[in-house]
């Protein structure tokens, strides 16, 4: 027998395996099959584990697969359908012979991108696109999404199957040409690539290890996006800069006890500058002469956060313009109010707390826990402390992230 | 020293639930559970087998698909291991990945000319 050398398998292939050869079989067979398609990936995935447990694997795991997964599909089919197999898949042939690998790949690519597109379809709600993009595309299981997103698991399985009911409804095929329609849908694309990110990246009791893989997840499909000549557009290139950005310091938000470390006392050596350099890479490619997007401008933030060696050399006069250009865009609540933190850094706590008082007095206030929290901040520089402790109190009780009402808690201790 | 037959039974049921990065990582434990065999030179053969199979009967007059009723049943695959006795080889058992599937190893001595 070959010696167990299994470990030459890179990590998580079996997961990219699986989004991978789900695409392409429901981009030849249609989305009808999908069930059926599952099912025969699983089993070929079954027979891998067996047979690789004892043996190497095969050079080129992914043809292997789907040439399994592909004739399981066939005898399934023609078991059900019982049709006359000319009728209905003779041109679904079992395969016996290797195909060529770069013709393979480039059909991977675009089943895959093909698969994005049809998971982020306009007409599927925003959890079934990112459950569908996590299942199919990503390769995730049940269990797994439920630990990183802090869900029931038959909550996650029950919504799968509601969501491809609703896939089924909607796309009844792949094939149609990426081209057609793309520069609106390819915004929805992008939008719930980031929101996918966003879980992923949330603080919070669910399991990092899995969430950071999410957020991988998100950036290795925005990246399949940009190999796509009709997807390479700038706005791909910020939204996977500012991925990269944020990632670099994923491990470095939480520490040994599992609390959350903010900004300003993160250990700056500990962020991935293999990332930064990646995400620097495609800021530049995201270069546009002008019009930026969200994306380029939150990029350039996180730019300048993972970028300065310390808390104290950050450019806040920088941050704060692009905060600015992004309300010019559009204004939102939210980027307002992060927008004081910059302010505060450059023109004192005093003016930033007249500030934060007059949106307290306007038509956009709400009652929200970042609010408080740089409420309480402002008020504690101020040397406020009694208000500093009562804001503070209020943002703790707004939040529903656990992680963040320990953090404001201890920090309510040092007030 | 002897050699030993482990048959490997079970654990197909779980296995249909895993998620592909669970089936990977178990993969991952039998590799290194069976080179770790290897290196210590307890491991003599084994391969898995395929689920489709045949029993024939009466020299061909009865043949049946496998006698596979029950999943539990199956026999997946067979390793032979050499140890010093049944209970060295019930031993070197017990790390076999298979249990967390709810499988079974049986465990039975091969005989030898030398007895």
């Amino acid at each position: 027998m070959g010696e167990p050398k299994n470990e030459q398998l890179v990590e998580h292939v079996f997961r990219r395996e699986y989004g991978k050869i789900i695409s392409f079989l429901v981009h030849k067979f249609g989305p009808s099959h999908l069930e059926r398609i599952e099912d025969a990936v699983q089993e070929s995935l079954i027979k891998a584990m067996n047979l690789w447990g004892y043996n190497n694997p095969p050079n080129n795991p992914t043809s292997w697969l789907l040439r399994v997964a592909n004739n399981m599909l066939i005898d399934t089919l023609r078991r059900d359908t019982k049709m006359d197999q000319k009728e209905d898949i003779s041109g679904f042939e079992r395969q016996h012979a290797v195909q060529e690998e770069v013709f393979l790949n480039n059909r991977i690519n675009d089943s895959q991108l093909k698969m994005i597109f049809a998971c982020c379809h306009p007409s599927l709600s925003k959890e079934y696109q990112i459950i569908l993009s996590l299942k199919l595309i990503g390769g995730f299981g049940n269990k797994e999404i439920a630990r990183a997103l802090l869900k029931k698991e038959d909550a996650i399985a029950k919504s799968f199957t509601r969501a491809k009911k609703k896939l089924k409804e909607h796309v009844k095929t792949l094939n149609s040409p990426v081209e057609i329609g793309l520069r609106s849908r390819l915004t929805i694309v992008l939008k719930v690539i980031y929101l996918l990110f966003t879980e992923g990246y949330t603080a919070s009791y669910g399991e990092i290890l899995i969430k950071k893989d999410i957020c991988l997840e998100a950036i290795r499909l925005a990246l399949l996006l940009c190999e796509n000549k009709y997807c390479n557009q700038p706005e791909v290139h910020a939204l996977i800069a500012l991925m990269c950005f944020h990632t670099s310091r994923f491990e470095s938000r939480i520490d040994q006890n599992g609390d959350m470390v903010d900004l300003e006392h993160q250990d700056r050596k500990t962020y991935d500058f293999e990332l930064i350099r990646v995400g620097i890479e495609h800021l530049e490619k995201a270069a546009v002469d002008s019009n930026p997007s969200d994306y380029h401008l939150q990029a350039a933030v996180a730019y300048y956060h993972c970028t300065a060696a310390k808390f104290e050399d950050t450019d806040w006069k920088g941050i704060l313009q692009l905060y600015d250009l992004q309300l010019e865009r559009q204004y939102s609540p939210i980027v307002w109010l992060n927008r004081i933190v910059p302010y505060y850094k450059v023109y004192g706590a005093r003016k930033a707390l007249l500030e934060l008082q007059n949106f307290e007095n306007g038509p956009y206030f709400s009652n929200s826990a970042l609010f408080y929290a740089i409420k309480a901040q402002l008020l504690y520089d101020l040397k406020i402390s009694g208000s500093a402790k009562e804001a503070l109190q209020k943002a703790i009780h707004l939040t529903t992230n656990l992680l963040e009402k320990k953090h404001l808690s201890k920090k309510l201790n040092a007030y | 020293m002897s050699n030993f037959l482990f048959l490997f039974r079970g654990g197909n049921r779980a296995r249909m639930e895993e998620s592909p990065e669970a089936m990977q990582e178990h993969m991952q434990k039998w590799g290194a559970w069976m080179g770790g065999l290897k290196e210590k030179g307890q491991l003599v053969d084994g391969l898995p087998l395929a689920k489709e199979g045949n029993v024939v009967h009466k020299a061909g007059e009865v043949i049946t698909d496998g006698p596979f009723a029950e999943g539990a049943e199956v026999v997946g695959g067979y390793l032979i291991v050499s140890a010093d006795n049944q209970n060295e080889a019930v031993e070197i058992s017990k790390g076999c990945p298979i249990f967390e599937h709810d499988g079974n190893v049986e465990i039975r001595e091969i005989m030898s000319m030398d007895m």
